[in-house]
């Protein structure tokens, strides 16, 4: 039985994750559509872009975030007043999460617009649906499987960020020591490697329960499937 | 997997040396890093052996040692992990001693005006304000370890047990001060001196903390080079460079 | 009334033509690539046209000297594709809602059970797209367009990926639609059996210029068409009317200009105008009338001209009155019979050359 402490890494964990995935969905959906739809001068220096955080060492991810939105940071300064903290919160836990598991997001939400057909698109524009109605109506539902994956991706990701998250918001309990923080701190506390494999297994089963839930949401819009021909 | 450390690390050594004299791996604690580099250049010109560096923390270099590393030197943070690669058989008999020693300071930026007293009753919280106090992590971080140990002894541990930011590592402590994210924080007195963005606000009393002392210790399965290297460090040259880092040392 | 006068380039491919018309169908012919699709794209808004006008009913739907450009969703145009594009994600029924629910009340004139008995669509409303046929799915297209409302309907091709039966169902319903809703269509076709069963107005497109338009029977008949016909499809369009039936021998007279036709029974009530197309290598000459032979339809006709492209194939353009004819002989034959254009002939058509495929309700 997991205790009131361990509890409370989890619940942390999910939460960290979960909003990291929410608050970046909705730009992971607009790049994915701009990459897979629009065609526009430096479009692959924004691939490249959006691609960073998949290639650099998550360390380096999270001393730029603390560079920027530190409490001494341009964006950070730029936040304060409007109540918005990353610093030592676990806000900047969620977005140290987000940004790692951007990319991911994007590349599957990309895939599954681009395998929707075009042409449907411009079939319900002359049916009179102006190009926001088609993309809600039309594009998104056909790549609704998409995105449960992309979305997948990055909460797996969120659950499983260390580097970027200790570099960026340190190791706070209760704030900001996430799963992976916790089991990491463990291990290297001579004498705690049971707590260490106790949170290890909580940690698979959310990936788990993760996964399944994943599925569930593709097959309930069954129809969603596109059939072409 | 310890079957297979020590196979796997002779074929390492055998590997990494043509034909040549013994190599010297050294695994030091990554607050020697500055120090012992500039203590080395002159060493290694005049040897004809191979010398690596590995720098981590503590810790790791432990454990990675117990996993068949191929160290044949050791110079740890703190006396507990010493005593944890001999309690494991893993060092030659005899060859321990204390190399260094160092200072535990409370730091701040630069262009910080905060004043502080470090004495028994300490009011920290209050020199914090509204922000944290950059330490590494107390669980598992000599240099935290030490920060801990210190602001018990003094009375403010209570106070700011839910002040701190636990980084990675001492010198993430000391980013986090360095670019102003945290107002103070607690290093080594040789980190204070290598990074010109921080000033050290006041020493810690030696009463109040362990000694900080850095034990290099020979590993098994070392040579006659590394038994050369260990007392080149511990001798007159090198000591003259430790002071100059602002390491103590331990008298010869 | 529909305007088109545009210039548009397509990748490496420029098109440039002009046409208009009031016929209630017309019909874009030509060979693939020729441009016809990109025309239709341009009228629905899908493709810019470099410079030009496009005007429906009376509303300018572009017009590059003013800087009009509609953008699709306002053009209030309806368009069935190739291949149907209905969407996968939603059952027909939705389909079908999709562009009546984005019309506003005030501009709905097509009715949802009109259109549903038209097209039979009845027992297709909860189906999805996936599990239909070819032919169910293309009249779910075809209701849907026309669920939207549209000043004008675009049909891109929309038997090619139907075999033999479906498209002769298909066809049915497009001539039903014709004749019930007073919509003007913009029919893109390669296949000549279908404009000439459809159209009234038909515009000759190849390598993106009009090369002939006109009533079809006139373009039928032009020079141009000849490299658009091929071997079998050469021939003419009488429109005539039905006059009786003949029970005892399942026949048809249809009498037009030049005189009467008879075909196999079909199915029109007399009085009722059809369209016949009579293919010109169904078509011998004779010089003098003959008797004691099968052929039913033999008619005086005189001839126009004569070409010499086919090598040892000659097509033989005829008038029988007003009506132009085609006949396809070899040039022996023409030489034999010392045939020039101003002479007169027989022409001799066999009744059951002209089957159910090749009339068309008018």
């Amino acid at each position: 039985m997991p205790t009131r402490e361990e509890l409370e890494v989890v619940a942390l964990s999910l939460k960290v994750s979960f909003w990291g995935v929410a608050w970046s969905l909705p730009i992971a959906i607009a790049a994915a559509f701009v990459l897979a739809r629009k065609r526009f001068p430096g479009k692959t220096l924004f691939d490249a872009a959006v691609h960073l955080p998949l290639v650099l060492p998550p360390v380096v991810v999270g001393f730029a975030l603390l560079v920027l939105f530190g409490r001494q940071g341009p964006l950070g300064r730029m936040l304060e007043p409007l109540g918005i903290v990353f610093a030592f919160r676990w806000t900047g836990a969620a977005l140290a999460a987000a940004i790692m598991g951007f990319p991911l997001m994007v590349r599957a939400i990309r895939l599954a617009i681009d395998a929707v057909d075009a042409r449907l698109e411009l079939a319900a524009r002359t049916l009179g649906a102006s190009p926001v109605r088609v993309f809600f109506t039309v594009t998104l539902p056909l790549a609704w499987p998409g995105l449960v994956t992309g979305a997948l991706l990055a909460f797996a990701r969120a659950l499983g960020e260390f580097g970027a998250t200790v570099t960026f918001v340190s190791n706070i309990p209760g704030e900001t020591q996430t799963l992976p923080l916790a089991i990491y701190t463990f291990t290297q506390s001579p004498g705690q490697d049971a707590q260490a494999l106790r949170l290890s297994i909580l940690s698979v089963i959310l990936s788990l329960a993760a996964l399944a839930l994943s599925e569930w949401l593709v097959r309930k819009r069954s129809g969603a499937v596109p059939v072409h021909g | 997997m310890k079957a297979l450390a020590a196979p796997l690390a002779a074929a390492l050594l055998v590997l990494a040396a043509p034909a040549r004299a013994e190599d010297v791996t050294v695994f030091a604690a990554a607050s020697l890093k500055e120090g012992l580099d500039a203590v080395l250049r002159p060493f290694r010109s005049s040897r004809n052996a191979r010398i690596a560096v590995s720098y981590a923390g503590s810790n790791a270099l432990a454990r990675q040692i117990e996993a068949g590393a191929p160290a044949t030197l050791f110079i740890g943070a703190d006396a507990d992990w010493a005593d944890y690669l001999e309690g494991r058989g893993l060092t030659v008999a005899g060859s321990r001693r204390d190399l260094l020693g160092n200072a535990l300071v409370l730091i701040a930026p630069a262009a910080s005006k905060a004043l502080v007293k470090l004495e028994p009753g300490v009011d920290l919280a209050r020199a914090l304000g509204s922000g944290r106090l950059a330490i590494a992590n107390p669980s598992a971080v000599p240099a935290g370890r030490y920060a801990k140990a210190a602001l018990t002894a003094l009375g403010a541990w209570g106070a700011v047990e839910r002040r701190i930011a636990p980084t990675h590592s001492v010198r993430g402590a000391l980013a986090l001060v360095s670019r102003g994210e945290a107002p103070l924080g607690i290093v080594y007195a040789t980190d204070a001196r290598a990074d010109k963005s921080v000033r050290i606000v006041d020493v810690f009393p030696e009463s109040s903390h362990p000694p900080i002392v850095y034990p290099m210790v020979r590993l098994k399965g070392s040579g006659a080079a590394t038994g050369e290297l260990a007392a080149y460090l511990a001798g007159p040259d090198a000591r003259i460079k430790w002071r100059g880092f602002g390491f103590r040392v331990p008298p010869p | 009334m529909v305007e088109v006068d545009i210039a548009i380039r397509r990748g490496d491919f420029a098109v440039e033509l002009a046409f208009a018309s009031n016929a209630p169908i017309v019909a874009l012919f030509g060979r693939s690539g020729a441009g016809k699709s990109t025309v239709v794209n341009a009228i629905a808004g899908i493709a810019r046209p470099q410079r030009g006008r496009i005007v429906v009913s009376g509303r300018t739907l572009f017009d590059s000297s003013r800087h009009i450009d509609l953008p699709p969703e306002a053009r209030r145009v309806g368009y069935v594709f190739q291949d149907a594009l209905l969407f996968p994600h939603m059952t027909v029924g939705a389909n079908l809602a999709y562009g009546e629910r984005l019309t506003p009340a005030a501009e709905r004139f097509v009715e949802r059970d009109r259109v549903v008995a038209l097209l039979d669509l009845g027992r297709l409303l909860e189906r999805r797209p996936a599990g239909l046929s070819g032919g169910e799915r293309q009249r779910a297209a075809i209701g849907r367009a026309l669920l939207a409302s549209p000043r004008v309907l675009l049909m891109d091709e929309p038997l090619a990926s139907l075999d033999a039966p479906r498209k002769a169902e298909i066809l049915a319903y497009i001539e039903l639609l014709r004749d019930e809703l007073k919509l003007p269509i913009v029919y893109v076709s390669h296949a000549l059996e279908e404009v000439t069963r459809l159209a009234d107005h038909m515009v000759l497109i190849a390598e993106g210029r009009a090369i002939a338009q006109g009533a079809v029977a006139d373009v039928l008949a032009r020079a141009e068409m000849r490299p658009h016909t091929g071997r079998f499809e050469a021939g003419a369009v009488v429109e005539a009317r039905v006059a009786r039936h003949d029970e005892r021998y399942g026949l048809t007279t249809l009498v037009f200009d030049g005189g009467e036709l008879v075909v196999p029974n079909v199915d029109a009530l007399p009085g009722e105008p059809v369209r016949a197309r009579i293919r010109a290598r169904d078509v011998s000459l004779a010089l003098s009338r003959p008797a004691g032979v099968s052929i039913q339809n033999i008619f005086a006709a005189r001839v126009v001209s004569i070409s010499h492209e086919f090598g040892a194939i000659v097509d033989v353009s005829l008038a029988i009155g007003a009506t132009p004819l085609l006949a396809r002989i070899t040039r022996k034959a023409a030489d034999e019979l010392g045939l020039a254009p101003g002479g007169n002939v027989h022409a001799m058509v066999k009744a059951v050359s002209i089957d159910r495929r090749s009339v068309g309700f008018a």
